[in-house]
């Protein structure tokens, strides 16, 4: 039997009284791409931050390639996940942030070898021939040396990429990833993403304000409004043929601002 | 048509203007001390001078003691501050409070004369030593906890989302950067420590403050001896801005180049 990659069950977050994920449901596939569409406030970016743990949830559980995340295994039952659980789970899942979140005191190239090293344990020569080869990948390889002050948002965002790849993570999580840039640096961010998605190695779930790319590289993609998916299905189905009025307005709106 | 000319930026500038403050202190304080050494061998000043320098050693003692104290108990308790266990949170918080909310001057008391009721006796450069650093400890505590709180909250998420261990995102990712924002407040505290340090004549130690009051009334100087020891203190204060400045130069090297 093959478990989904990622799998929500009966999810809650709340934030004191307001609830921002209401029992979700939710299940990505190994290999899919899937993209999560939606108004401000309806939970998406939620859903890939309590993915991550960086922020707890208060209630159901998350399951990475069939094992729990938030809940361990103890003689049957599932009970909360000591941290060592939570980090060992953890490590398959990486994320790349709205404002980059790239370390200001390290150059491009200590940025991505920061987890390999201290983390992984790996040596240091080790650990630069793999951040060089991603840092070549997403075009940046003369940049190594320079701090993220000295890069433009859409280089410093693509050394942020190539961070992640280089702890080998199996699920890739996008929040936003080119809202904070300049318009014409979304491009050189997107095509780094569409070659991700394309190479089929990561489950991509990736949180856009970009209907036409999240269109073009998902296999899936999910309508979330007020903490629910209300709407899900391929991307000519879900554009072309929306079911749902709220949907129908969202693109609507979306559509016509640009 | 107006072009903008080519201008400096703020970074430049503010480079430029820290660099010849640097230079006219630097020269004045030399110039001070050429004059006070000509004082000292040809005047009558040499009379009381010896016995102010000898103090100027002990107080640079005092304080050198003082700070290696106060920097370890700022850090180690204004990250406990923040700490997730309660007992080391809830241990830094009663020794902030306590040491920010007496005096100085009654630590210091409790320390030299109190302590000895409760069969420990402390020398009095240990009693002074151990009351500064404490004291001002508990004030640094309360930058350090700032400073940390104000490293963008990102930073340590892009830690967890690099699956980095607790300890590893606090010295390799959070304190590096939280030190840049440290500093201008860590030395303001340096400089005021080393003005406190003159409180230790209450408990018998001779630094350059009880030389300057023993000497003026064996000589009667008082200008001149009160000048001197002023401009003492001056000029350690000194040093410690240009420390604090170099370092704050070097943890922000990476952060001010913006193209």
């Amino acid at each position: 039997m093959t478990h989904p990659m990622i799998q929500f069950d009966k999810v809650l977050k709340a934030y004191g009284a307001l609830q921002v994920l209401k029992d979700l449901d939710f299940s990505v596939d190994n290999g899919e791409v899937v993209s999560i569409i939606g108004p401000s406030g309806s939970g998406k970016t939620t859903v890939l931050r309590v993915l991550m743990t960086l922020e707890g949830i208060q209630g159901g559980t998350m399951y990475v390639n069939g094992e729990p995340l938030n809940k361990m295994n103890v003689d049957g039952q599932l009970v909360d996940a000591s941290k060592a659980h939570i980090r060992r789970i953890r490590s398959k899942i990486g994320m790349v942030f709205q404002s980059f979140n790239l370390f200001p005191h390290m150059t491009a190239l200590d940025n991505c070898n920061e987890s390999p090293i201290h983390t992984q344990g790996k040596s240091k020569a080790e650990a630069t021939e793999e951040s060089m080869r991603l840092l070549e990948m997403v075009g940046l390889a003369e940049k190594a040396n320079h701090y993220p002050s000295q890069l433009s948002g859409g280089q410093q965002q693509r050394v942020a990429i190539a961070r992640t790849l280089a702890m080998h993570p199996e699920i890739l999580l996008f929040d936003e990833p080119t809202s904070a840039l300049d318009p014409e640096m979304v491009g050189e961010v997107l095509e780094v993403i569409r070659d991700l998605a394309k190479s089929g190695d990561y489950t991509m779930l990736l949180v856009t304000h970009q209907m036409g790319f999240a269109r073009e590289v998902s296999d899936r993609v999910c309508f979330f409004d007020g903490g629910k998916m209300v709407e899900q299905g391929k991307p000519d189905d879900l554009f072309g043929n929306p079911q749902h009025d709220r949907l129908k307005q969202f693109l609507s709106k979306v559509l016509e601002a640009g | 048509m107006k072009e903008p000319g080519p201008t400096n930026g703020p970074g430049n500038t503010k480079h430029l203007r820290g660099m010849s403050m640097n230079r006219i202190a630097i020269v004045s304080a030399l110039i001070a001390f050429l004059v006070g050494m000509t004082f000292a061998t040809f005047s009558e000043m040499r009379v009381f001078l010896p016995a102010i320098l000898k103090g100027a050693v002990v107080t640079v003692q005092v304080s050198i003691l003082s700070i290696a104290l106060f920097l370890f108990m700022s850090v180690i308790s204004g990250i406990g501050r923040l700490s997730a266990n309660r007992p080391i949170r809830w241990a830094s918080i009663f020794y902030i409070e306590v040491f920010r909310g007496t005096s100085l001057l009654v630590i210091l008391f409790w320390m030299f004369f109190v302590m000895p009721e409760f069969g420990v006796t402390l020398s009095p450069m240990v009693a002074g030593v151990t009351a500064i650093g404490l004291n001002f400890g508990a004030y640094g505590a309360e930058v350090v906890r700032g400073a940390i709180a104000a490293v963008p909250k990102g930073q340590t998420e892009a830690t967890i989302a690099l699956n980095m261990a607790p300890y590893k995102r606090l010295t390799r990712i959070v304190l590096p950067q939280a030190i840049a924002i440290m500093i201008p407040g860590m030395s303001n505290l340096t400089i005021e420590l080393i003005k406190a340090t003159a409180l230790v004549s209450a408990v018998t130690l001779v630094d350059i403050t009880y030389a300057a009051v023993q000497q003026n009334q064996l000589h009667y100087r008082t200008v001149e001896i009160f000048f001197i020891t002023m401009l003492l203190y001056y000029v350690f204060a000194q040093f410690v801005r240009f420390g604090g400045e170099a370092l704050e130069e070097h943890y922000t090297r990476h952060l001010s180049k913006r193209v």
